[in-house]
């Protein structure tokens, strides 16, 4: 369970370009939800995410995980429990390394990268397996520098590796955003079945609000650092893509874009 | 021959001090200058053992060890102080000058009279009369081929791959639960301990310390990595280790046909013809690095 | 595409230097009478030029002329320890009958270059053969090797200043931290200093950037300056000069170049002089009359007494006529450069 209570966010504090975002924001996430975030550019989707990893530091509030405290860890640590997947594929893989080196960097994660080998032989089938599931062919090119791959491989190797090891939150920040219509099929189809698998606790920002409807078992919608639409269970499986456009287009209007 | 085998000698030595350079500037994308204070910090702590009387052999690891500490002040200084990498490297290297004159005593410090890993010990003395003109250079060799292989094992071991995982994609280790900074650091010891290392060679090579020597030597080993890696680029069953080793080489024998051959004056014009040749060489390498990012 | 071929072109046109570079530049003319010497010096300086210039003198006077029976290989090693090195392993490997090395580093670089071969290296502008390891405390050569020192006559120069100003206390001092030479003749100085009772205010420099900084420091406190021949501070001399004038501060100087252009007067070396001497060391090793480790290294035998009247003049302070006698070379009026 994730919850985020009185956050404040402020950009350029102190300046005369200071920025509020967010001001007493309030979320609460259950263990096992999988919740779609959708929302206009700049209404701190994103932000929201860093602030859960702690890319960003806060100004104010607290972020309790399971009833602890996390607000003042640093970022790597936090990343012990979270996968995260962002929306350039290079962000998740090292392209200068071989996907077999790749493999082995995510499978080691929370374990100590001592002076052992660093590719272990055994763990190979097991990573060809993985790679298979995704028919694209990667389990034959385990030599292969990730660089060379194309963004959909890449960001299918992102989502492995991000899932790779035992963690209990999974962030996809717009993952989908810089595939191809057919590739971010094949990528959001993955991104479920490994979510059911491991019954992941998972926070999907998205701009696809077919994805936001089809997807995931909650949906929330943000405007200027708050939520305006908030639809779990029953409620959002009934809620349709017309109807959160119509929201979408009305409170773009306030703004006057 | 004996051109050849000085050639060798010193392209060897300064092979060492471009693996360090090719960790820090090729593997980690960090521009550190600190090599031109811990490559005599290297030399200067070389000079004080010696004099000691410690045994030759066993300035090696020492060297190494000194080197580590110069370089992870340079990281600590980089990650925790938060200070940009250029300059990080800059404050260390003015630093270690007045920290290797206050190990050595003095700016200029002979080794003629003593023992060296070179000269007056068993292992020398236990060579066949045939090899014993080449005794220098093979031990140089040896060394260096030792490090070179220590560090290709290094880089495949998990904590090698962390390392070159923060000069790919840094994100990429945050997400690992890894602590980057702290992986930086490591990578700046690893680094100046073999420039230290390579510099308490080179004392003992010249039986000398001289305050000065370390002056160029950062240029010297981006030079050897530079050429080394562009122009072997193609063959790719040589590793990168390797070439840099080739790249020093390389280097080393311009530099001693432009002495031979040209005015002293031009030498660093030669230098620098020599360098933009092998950077247009791989210029189209570049290229596609851009296009991947 | 272009680029790459014009690149290609620039390789091709290196690698030919390379070929052409690895043929020996000149054999060596038939005939015992006939030498050939490589002459390694430091790096790029007044007074090492000019040793350089009085070595060729010397060896001129014992009758080995260049061009006529003498092939000179001139390298400068652009104060590159590394270059140094090369350089000298050059001339070892190109057997030449002689290293002359101008400038410690260089000495000792020929020196473990040529240890075992029969090359002989003679230095000059080594100030202290001993402390450089080139000489054992009799002044015998360790190796095949022998040459000059260039020490301070830091005596004769406290001497000279306590008679010229009778009343001065404290002598400034400025040198570079990195230079051998300099820090041992600061140590002379303020082991000699109470004979004359002067105080020593020495004041240490890391290069020439913080040279006009550190003026600043030296000229506070100080009666007069004594220069040394340390290369970073004399390369800035000039600025040095100004500052002191501007407060009437007496400079004095450590060799002829530097009274020239305005130092007020100096005990000092002529560098020519000195070059010249070891020139003719050199000629006895090369005609073989004798061993380099036959001959101890020596030192200038008499400092000359330098003095600029227009200096004198310009602050005001009156060189006795006694030691006017003395001087080797007075000079009129300041040179400009």
């Amino acid at each position: 369970m994730l919850e985020m209570k009185n956050i404040s966010k402020y950009y350029n504090p102190g300046t005369v370009n200071e920025m509020c975002l967010f001001e007493d924001f309030n979320l609460k996430i259950e263990e096992g939800e999988f919740l779609s975030i959708v929302g206009s550019n700049g209404s701190g989707k994103t932000s929201l995410l860093n602030i859960i990893c702690g890319s960003i530091p806060l100004e104010d509030g607290q972020i309790y995980v399971n009833g602890k405290n996390i607000s003042k860890e640093k970022e790597y640590k936090r990343n012990q429990m979270i996968g995260r997947v962002y929306q350039n594929p290079s962000l998740g893989t090292c392209p200068n390394m071989t996907i077999l080196e790749n493999m082995s960097l995510a499978d080691n994660k929370g374990k100590i990268y001592g002076l052992s080998r660093g590719t272990n032989k055994a763990r190979t089938p097991y990573y060809q397996e993985l790679l298979q599931q995704l028919s694209l062919g990667l389990e034959d090119k385990l030599n292969t520098k990730v660089g060379a791959l194309s963004g959909g491989q890449r960001q299918a190797m992102a989502l492995l590796m991000a899932t790779m090891s035992p963690i209990e939150f999974l962030i996809l920040d717009e993952h989908t955003a810089a595939l191809d219509p057919k590739t971010a099929e094949l990528i959001m189809e993955l991104t479920d079945k490994i979510v059911r698998e491991k019954k992941l606790t998972t926070i999907m920002v998205t701009h696809n609000l077919r994805y936001a409807i089809e997807y995931g078992n909650r949906l929330i919608m943000m405007h200027q650092g708050e939520v305006v639409l908030d639809k779990k269970g029953k409620e959002k499986e009934e809620e349709s893509i017309e109807n959160l456009l119509d929201k979408f287009n009305a409170i773009s209007i306030e703004c006057g874009n | 021959m004996s051109f050849l085998i000085s050639i060798l000698e010193q392209g060897l030595i300064y092979g060492i001090l471009g693996l360090g350079v090719y960790i820090t500037y090729k593997i980690l994308d960090f521009p550190d200058l600190t090599v031109d204070g811990s490559f005599p910090l290297g030399a200067a702590v070389t000079a004080l053992l010696i004099t000691k009387g410690v045994n030759p052999f066993v300035t090696l690891p020492i060297a190494f060890l000194v080197g580590m500490c110069a370089g992870a002040v340079t990281g600590l200084i980089h990650v925790k102080a938060k200070v940009r990498d250029l300059l990080s490297g800059i404050i260390m290297m003015t630093a270690l000058w007045s920290v290797n004159l206050y190990i050595a005593g003095t700016s200029n410090v002979p080794l003629f009279s003593q023992n060296s890993i070179f000269k007056g010990n068993a292992l020398v003395e236990a060579l066949p009369k045939g090899i014993k003109p080449y005794a220098t250079l093979l031990i140089i060799f040896v060394i260096a081929a030792v490090s070179k292989v220590l560090l290709d094992l290094y880089l495949k071991t998990k904590s090698g791959l962390l390392l070159r995982g923060v000069g790919d994609n840094d994100v990429l280790v945050t997400s690992l639960a890894k602590d980057q900074g702290n992986v930086k650091i490591l990578g700046l010891a690893i680094s100046n301990g073999l420039v230290a290392l390579a510099g308490c060679i080179f004392a003992q090579e010249e039986r000398l310390f001289e305050i000065s020597m370390g002056t160029g030597s950062m240029v010297i080993g981006l030079a050897s990595v530079i050429i080394g890696t562009s122009l072997l680029k193609k063959l790719t069953f040589i590793k990168a280790t390797l070439a840099v080793f080739a790249g020093s080489i390389i280097y080393k024998a311009c530099v001693a046909v432009a002495l031979a051959k040209f005015d002293p004056k031009a030498k660093n014009f030669i230098t620098a013809i020599l360098f933009l040749v092998v950077l247009v060489l791989s210029m189209d390498r570049k290229a596609k690095v851009k296009k991947n990012a | 595409m272009k680029k790459r071929f014009v690149a290609g072109l620039l390789g091709v046109a290196l690698v030919a230097g390379l070929a052409v570079g690895c043929q020996k530049q000149e054999t060596k003319e038939e005939g015992k009478e006939s030498y050939e010497i490589g002459i390694s010096q430091f790096a790029e300086h007044g007074s090492l030029d000019n040793c350089r210039e009085g070595f060729l003198a010397g060896l001129k006077k014992e009758g080995i002329v260049e061009g006529e029976n003498l092939t000179v290989q001139y390298k400068n090693g652009q104060a590159d320890m590394g270059v140094v090195s090369q350089i000298s392993d050059g001339f070892v490997s190109g057997k030449v009958d002689m290293v002359c090395a101008i400038a410690t580093p260089s000495a000792q670089s020929a020196y473990n270059a040529a240890m075992d071969t029969d090359i002989p290296v003679v230095y000059t502008a080594v100030t202290d053969p001993v402390a450089a390891e080139l000489s054992d405390a009799d002044g015998n050569g360790v190796g095949e090797v022998t040459g000059t020192s260039d020490q301070l006559p830091v005596k004769e120069q406290l001497e000279m200043i306590r008679e010229i100003l009778p009343k001065a206390k404290t002598i400034g001092i400025m040198y570079t931290t990195s230079e051998a030479n300099s820090v041992a003749a600061i140590e002379e100085y303020k082991e000699l200093a109470p004979e004359f009772d002067f105080e020593i205010k020495e004041v240490g420099v890391n290069n020439t950037s913080e040279v006009a900084l550190a003026t600043e420091t030296l000229l506070t406190g100080i009666d007069c300056v004594s220069n040394l021949t340390d290369n970073t501070v004399v390369a800035s001399l000039p600025g040095i000069l100004d500052k002191a004038n501007a407060k009437n501060i007496p400079v004095f100087g450590s060799e002829i170049e530097q009274v020239k252009i305005g130092c007020l007067a100096a005990q000092g070396i002529d560098y020519i002089a000195l070059g010249e001497q070891t020139g003719v060391m050199a000629a006895k090793i090369l005609k073989g009359e004798e061993k380099a480790s036959g001959i101890p290294f020596e030192t200038i035998s008499e400092p000359g007494f330098y003095v600029n009247l227009e200096v004198s003049k310009n602050l005001d302070i009156k060189i006795s006529n006694e030691l006017m006698d003395t001087a080797v070379e007075s000079f009129e009026s300041i040179e400009v450069k």
